[in-house]
């Protein structure tokens, strides 16, 4: 330890092997992932994940910027880890193959607030957009807080807007006043709506069916329904 | 080899004075710099934890909202004072116990400005909505090129000293001074390529991210702090460091396991990269206990000369902290505990302790050594200041902030994970249930934020006493007879 050149090539080394193992190897066993045919027994197996609506790329990008990450998770941990899945927060476990057309890939690293990663399946934009404006509304114990400043809050013109945020009376605007989501708050809504990981994959299938029952098991996936990358 | 950590046994061919002068305005600079940043860093803290006492505060300022706080505050405490505060220690261990003359200190100090420049940039960035979004590396694309080229400067002048050492043994502060430079310009590109401009695939960003930040915090942070406790220890408590193989022990398996880490169970991530980085966790307790152990044998029969120097105090709580806040991780990493811990106030309590309690404590240790000494080399000891107690008082306000903020949110955390392991307890009732606990670490920040207002003062204050307040004939105990000569 007391030549210089061979103190750097040993922290080359440990530092190569860190990169290797977990930049390089997950790299090439999922840099190239594409949509995988679904895992179902009752239905046609399609491809999964699809490409995101505009709105909701945009949205991705407002979830970006507000920080939402701080406080919400995207990630559903399997049902052997915690509650999540008893908690509802998703049908199955999260897998690699469903952020493969997310960006930024946010999966969050505390939860202050619930999971997001199926919102989509818990809320419409509706309920969404009443969450931001302000959280009480839904849920009077709730700890997140208001973001005012993805609405306008202005004048009713001759009629009420279609689009005006209702609202219970103590959280309206003021008498004559509406409150109109902006663009960053419906996207917001549609990035929200779209988070489900709704479909059952190879390496996410169906939870096993209750003992005793007659249920065909679905941990063996059937032939032409392995996770195969779509040509 | 009963190595004794004492350069100043080598023979100086570089006189003493012209040696602590030389680099003294990059390394002032980036000294200062780190300073300043402390302010915002924990005033955002602040106003981030408040929002847990009021939840529609300030909800109609988008600069304002929670989520940019957090990764503001984390950015300006980060890369505003913890990478300059490490390059500017590890500048200075580098001159001095290389008895080198820092490299090219102009360029060094053209890259401090750019760096600052950079981070302050970035930080206007975030607050507008232009973060990242990946926790630990929020700043903004545009920027991280001139972060990284800015890096690169500094440290390539930190490379050019070490390599015109003296020649002689190498001390175990340079192995980990070389580890931290050497490793923040490889993990910083990396992200940077991964994440900000050729984006990996889907959910290896996040896996990038969770590699980044653990090596960010564990090897980078852990290395540049402890290579002034390393440093600092055997030489202000006069005792030789107990044993140099157990150091290169430590060192190594740090290297190697601590930068094997941060892949939260349950990711939806290959498990083998679970698996790995599981074990990786784990092991680092057996550097942890080696490096705990060498100090301690270090210091056990150190004479009451101790509480002489006020840098001591700091490095000896930034190594308790750093043990605690590893053993927790390691805690945290075990299945069993992970499944009730993870995504819980257990890991941000663990992170703060980290960076507050052990990274920035050490580095507060390690300034207050080498600034007045930079500031006028023909000082000894800022005896006026330590007397005037303003150190004791950052000291224990730091300490405070710290303790009180580790344990109200260890505790929320332990609390919000075991209550939420049983699904019958709704989500939002539990996170109610930790609002107290919560809230009471409102005073973390506060605490921290009065004591980084006291350093700065203490900062002017040693630089003012350039020329003045010095006694320069009466040697303190902890200075070597050489060195005062």
């Amino acid at each position: 330890m007391n030549s210089g050149p061979m103190l750097f090539l040993g922290l080359f080394a440990s530092m190569a092997v860190s990169w290797a193992t977990f930049i390089l190897a997950p790299q090439l066993q999922l840099g190239n992932l594409a949509p995988a045919k679904t895992v179902s027994v009752s239905s046609v197996p399609v491809d999964y994940p699809n490409n995101l609506p505009g709105m909701a790329r945009l949205g991705a990008e407002v979830y970006r910027a507000s920080g939402c990450a701080y406080c919400h998770t995207m990630q559903v941990r399997p049902a052997t880890l915690g509650s999540d899945l008893a908690r509802g927060w998703g049908i199955r476990r999260s897998v690699a193959q469903d952020y493969i057309f997310d960006q930024p890939v946010l999966l969050g690293t505390q939860r202050i607030g619930p999971d997001l990663a199926n919102a989509g399946m818990r809320m419409d934009a509706t309920a969404m957009l009443t969450r931001l404006w302000d959280p009480r509304i839904l849920q009077d114990d709730s700890v997140m807080p208001s973001y005012r400043y993805l609405f306008d809050v202005r004048r009713i013109g001759r009629a009420p807007s279609s689009n005006a945020l209702v609202t219970p009376r103590q959280f309206a605007a003021p008498e004559g006043w509406e409150i109109i989501p902006r663009t960053p708050a419906l996207a917001l809504a549609a990035w929200m709506s779209n988070s489900r990981q709704d479909k059952y994959l190879f390496e996410a299938p169906p939870p096993a069916p209750a003992a005793g029952t007659n249920a065909p098991g679905t941990n063996a996936a059937p032939a032409g329904a392995i996770h195969a990358p779509a040509k | 080899m009963n190595a004794i950590d004492a350069p100043e046994q080598r023979a100086a061919q570089v006189s003493s004075a012209e040696l602590k002068a030389s680099g003294s305005v990059p390394i002032l600079l980036l000294f200062a710099s780190a300073a300043v940043w402390l302010l915002p860093a924990w005033l955002l803290a602040l106003v981030c934890s408040l929002k847990f006492h009021i939840p529609g505060l300030l909800a109609a300022e988008p600069m304002l909202s929670y989520g940019r706080l957090r990764a503001a505050s984390d950015t300006a405490l980060l890369y505003g004072f913890g990478v300059p505060a490490a390059l500017a220690t590890c500048l200075w261990l580098l001159c001095r116990q290389g008895r080198a003359r820092l490299a090219a200190p102009a360029v060094a100090a053209v890259g401090a400005v750019f760096w600052n420049f950079a981070v302050a940039g970035g930080l206007w960035g975030i607050l507008r909505g232009a973060g990242t979004g990946y926790e630990a590396f929020e700043i903004p694309r545009a920027l991280a090129p001139i972060l990284l080229l800015s890096y690169i400067l500094i440290g390539l002048c930190g490379i050019i000293t070490f390599h015109h050492r003296q020649a002689g043994p190498l001390y175990p502060a340079q192995w980990f001074v070389l580890g931290a430079i050497f490793w923040f310009a490889w993990i910083f590109s990396t992200a940077a390529m991964l994440l900000l401009w050729e984006p990996a695939r889907g959910v290896l960003q996040a896996s990038v991210n969770w590699w980044y930040e653990n090596n960010l915090g564990t090897v980078f942070l852990g290395f540049a702090g402890l290579a002034p406790i390393f440093y600092f220890i055997p030489k202000l408590t006069g005792r030789p460091l107990h044993s140099r193989y157990l150091a290169a022990f430590a060192f190594w398996l740090l290297a190697l396991f601590g930068s094997s880490g941060g892949m939260p169970d349950g990711a939806p991530l290959p498990s083998w990269m679970i698996g790995v980085s599981v074990a990786g966790t784990v092991l680092t307790l057996i550097p942890i206990l080696a490096v705990g152990l060498n100090l301690y044998l270090t210091a056990r029969d150190t004479p009451s000369t101790v509480d002489a120097s006020p840098s001591l105090g700091f490095f000896w709580a930034g190594l308790i902290f750093w043990i605690i806040a590893g053993a927790q991780q390691v805690a945290g990493a075990l299945p069993g505990v992970g499944s009730l811990t993870n995504f819980t106030w257990f890991g941000v309590a663990q992170r703060d302790l980290f960076r507050c309690g052990f990274f920035a404590m050490t580095m507060f240790g390690a300034a207050y050594y080498i600034v007045p000494r930079l500031a006028d080399p023909r000082c000894n000891w800022p005896e006026g200041l330590w007397r005037a107690g303003l150190i004791k008082l950052h000291f224990w306000l730091t300490l405070a902030g710290t303790l009180i903020g580790y344990v109200s949110l260890l505790a929320a955390g332990v609390w919000q994970g075991v209550a939420l392991d049983n699904a019958a307890n709704p989500f939002g009732s539990v996170m109610r249930s930790t609002l107290m606990a919560i809230r009471m670490s409102t005073l973390a920040p506060l605490l921290l934020f009065i004591g980084a207002a006291v350093f700065l003062v203490n900062f002017a204050l040693l630089l003012k006493s350039r020329g003045c307040g010095c006694r320069r004939e009466k040697s303190s105990t902890c200075e070597s007879p050489k060195e005062a000569a």
